[in-house]
């Protein structure tokens, strides 16, 4: 079997080390595990913006460079679902593509519910002495289903307890663009996520999502907080501090 | 389009305004889980009767689609039988032909007061003011719609229209308005505040020449109009006046009294979190010879104002709504702004979509772009509209219609050009993460970002270790 990591620009661009710890996790399962080469970003912001045409150029490429892997994995909740949900539909009309968008579509798996099922049992390789909270990602959330693999994967963390805040199903108000376009309005939702993440006295706050993380963290630092740690799934799964 | 101005093209600067009105925000922090909890309940007991909210609100999906699909049947049909049953069925194009049938009635009848039980297809039209203009009083009489008459406010939620008001300002309002001291008031004073309004409005039921109520619903099988109510206000609007006025979208008829029945089992559940509303009304024709209650004339309007034009496209599916609410209180945004800040007749995420298309596109270019996408509205409505994918496609809509700004055109078409070209991509992401690096201080955070300001204003942007991960892999596969 053949894996596809597929980066994700936000991964590529602001931490590379969730990258490298997705690295290390999916080469637990045996496989080979690939980073094919050329990716740039989905086309997901491009979607939400409105922007059809430069959409389906996006998916094009990237349909292109993951049609010849059986997995496609995406540290992303947000990414994945784009993939899954939005490039059948977006190449639906284009009879060269209609096929290959589905087949990748089909193959493409967000990385903590395909991890749940292809590592082999028992303890991961991280290490975390300490209590962690769990923010669900909208996308990964109510639009792949995802609640429990990431929690089930975290308690097989040695050292690791697993604490829920408040509304942890709760938008954090990153959004995409609408961080920056409507910035105050956004500050004010993370704030609500910061202030339950601050209730749960969790030394860690982990999620699939690294706009979701970066929102979260640049809030609470702004707020003072400079202890509570903000940390990828990948990142806690595959233990050390990545490459 | 008369009718209700929409202010919703200051989105932007009243969301600033709201952000810092400390008073609304502690209205509104205490409300939102007031509401949710409510429908959690709902959904409980929805459970315990046995019954599962994803194929309930597939059934109540298909009722109102399938009415869609045959709006004019339906409507002619109701019209039909409405008529048989001593009723007048009045047909108008835009909030100022609502006015006008109206004030043209009250004339007609001579009118001088009028009792109102909660309409927002009123305030669409801005009804008070028409009505006010041409010599008649009306009174709201729902609680909330009463509080923000007299504070001369549109309301700021379907369900709850007072909902951006505390305790003090609802005394503050009550004492001007009903010629008393002011007082220090709590939460258990609530009852006291409501026994006063209803102190005040009884004799405005007693005297009034004309009541007019909404309709949640129109039953075509029986020329009905359903009304779920909770206050009673309701049933002394529509029975007590000798002329009884509905006046109610196109939209809202359903075929069958058994559609009735489904689609209660979800509106009060999703609203406020009862299994049944205080009172259900089913209000069918003209007083009777040997009936003693009810109105000796009844008279629907059914208004348009841009609905049919929705009927065949994409946005169709908004127009299954059944005005619950549910989609605004899980709406972080709503409950960050508030429904003022919205600008129009209707807040939150079926706003955010009604309110382009029924006012215009150009009209409320924010509103569409107003969400995270988090679905958190999609997932609880009733009538499974899929809400973020709406506003997604009203933006497309505006994309062709060139009407955002040149520069973030601009910006999406030259990052889009760079992400179709890997290599040079990856060349220039190779800047740019060093110069985030470079920019950062100590701890990896960068305080003041001059490319994306609105980012830094409110947060920290942390950063990378000043190389990509496609650089560092392909290091690493070198090596």
């Amino acid at each position: 079997m053949r894996i596809a990591l597929y980066v994700t620009c936000l991964v590529d661009l602001m931490r590379p080390a969730i990258g490298f710890a997705s690295l290390r996790l999916l080469a637990l399962t045996g496989a080979e595990v690939v980073v094919p080469p050329g990716q740039t970003c989905c086309g997901q912001p491009a979607w939400s913006e409105g922007d059809r045409p430069l959409a389906a150029a996006l998916a094009r490429q990237a349909v292109g460079q993951l049609l010849n892997y059986d997995v496609i994995v995406v540290p992303s909740g947000s990414c994945a679902e784009h993939i899954v949900h939005t490039y059948p539909q977006l190449l639906s009309d284009e009879a060269g593509w209609r096929d290959a968008a589905q087949q990748v579509a089909g193959r493409t798996r967000e990385l903590a519910s395909f991890l749940a099922e292809a590592l082999p049992p028992g303890p991961l390789p991280g290490h975390f002495a300490g209590t962690v909270t769990y923010h669900d990602s909208c996308k990964g959330l109510r639009g792949l289903g995802i609640k429990q693999a990431p929690r089930d994967l975290l308690l097989r963390v040695n050292g690791l307890n697993l604490q829920e805040m408040a509304d942890c199903e709760a938008c954090c108000g990153f959004g995409g663009s609408f961080s920056v376009r409507f910035a105050e309005v956004s500050t004010r939702i993370v704030d609500r996520k910061c202030a339950a993440v601050a209730a749960s006295a969790c030394g860690a706050v982990v999620g699939g999502d690294l706009g979701c993380l970066l929102n979260i963290e640049g809030r609470l630092r702004r707020r003072g907080d400079e202890t509570t740690r903000v940390l990828h799934l990948a990142e806690v799964l595959a233990g050390g501090s990545g490459d | 389009m008369a009718g209700m101005r929409s202010q919703a093209m200051h989105f932007q600067a009243r969301a600033g305004q709201k952000l810092a009105d400390e008073v609304l925000q502690g209205a509104l922090r205490r409300a939102q889980p007031l509401f949710t909890a409510k429908r959690q309940k709902g959904m409980v007991s929805l459970a315990a009767d046995g019954l599962d909210f994803g194929h309930l609100r597939a059934a109540a999906a298909a009722i109102r689609q399938a009415v869609l699909d045959d709006l004019d049947v339906w409507l002619e049909l109701f019209e039909a039988r409405a008529k048989a049953r001593g009723a007048e069925v009045l047909w108008a194009r835009d909030g100022a032909e609502v006015s006008q049938l109206v004030v043209d009635l009250a004339r007609r009848h001579a009118v001088r007061t009028v009792t109102k039980s909660k309409s927002m297809l009123s305030e669409e039209a801005a009804l008070n003011a028409a009505l006010l203009a041409a010599g008649v009083r009306p009174v709201e009489t729902d609680l909330g719609e009463y509080i923000v008459q007299l504070a001369d406010e549109p309301p700021s939620h379907i369900i709850a229209p007072a909902v951006h008001k505390t305790i003090a300002q609802v005394d503050a309002l009550f004492a001007d308005a009903h010629g008393r001291p002011r007082q220090t008031r709590h939460s258990s004073d609530i009852p006291a505040l409501a026994r006063e309004a209803r102190e005040i409005l009884r004799p405005q039921f007693l005297a009034a020449d004309m009541g007019i109520s909404g309709a949640n619903f129109l039953v075509a099988e029986t020329g009905s109009a359903v009304l779920v109510t909770n206050e009673g206000n309701g049933r002394l609007v529509t029975t007590l006046p000798r002329l009884h006025v509905v006046i109610t979208g196109i939209e809202k008829v359903v075929p069958t009294l058994e559609d009735v029945a489904t689609l209660l089992r979800l509106l009060p559940r999703s609203a406020t979190g009862q299994d049944i509303s205080n009172y259900v009304s089913l209000l069918t024709g003209t007083k009777s010879a040997d009936e003693s209650d009810g109105p000796d004339q009844t008279v629907f309007i059914l208004v348009d104002n841009g609905r049919a034009g929705l009927l065949g496209s994409e946005f169709e599916p908004m127009l299954r709504c059944i005005r619950c609410g549910a989609c605004m209180n899980h709406c972080p945004v709503y409950f960050s702004l508030g429904g003022h800040a919205y600008g129009w007749v209707y807040p939150g995420p079926m706003g955010s979509v009604l309110t382009p298309l029924l006012t215009g596109l150009d009209q409320a270019l924010d509103l569409p772009w107003a969400s995270t996408g988090c679905n958190q509205c999609g997932e609880v409505c009733p009538v499974d509209i899929p809400l973020p994918a709406l506003m997604r496609g009203l933006r497309e809509r505006q994309q062709h219609q060139q009407l955002r700004p040149r520069g973030e055109r601009w910006a999406r078409r030259v990052w889009g050009w760079l992400a179709l070209r890997p290599r040079l991509y990856r060349w220039l992401t190779r800047g740019l993460v060093r110069y985030l690096h470079w920019l950062a201080d100590g701890q990896g955070r960068i305080r003041i970002f001059g490319l994306v300001p609105g980012w830094t204003a409110g947060r920290d942007l942390p950063v990378g270790p000043g190389r990509s991960f496609h650089e560092l892999y392909a290091a690493r596969k070198r090596d």
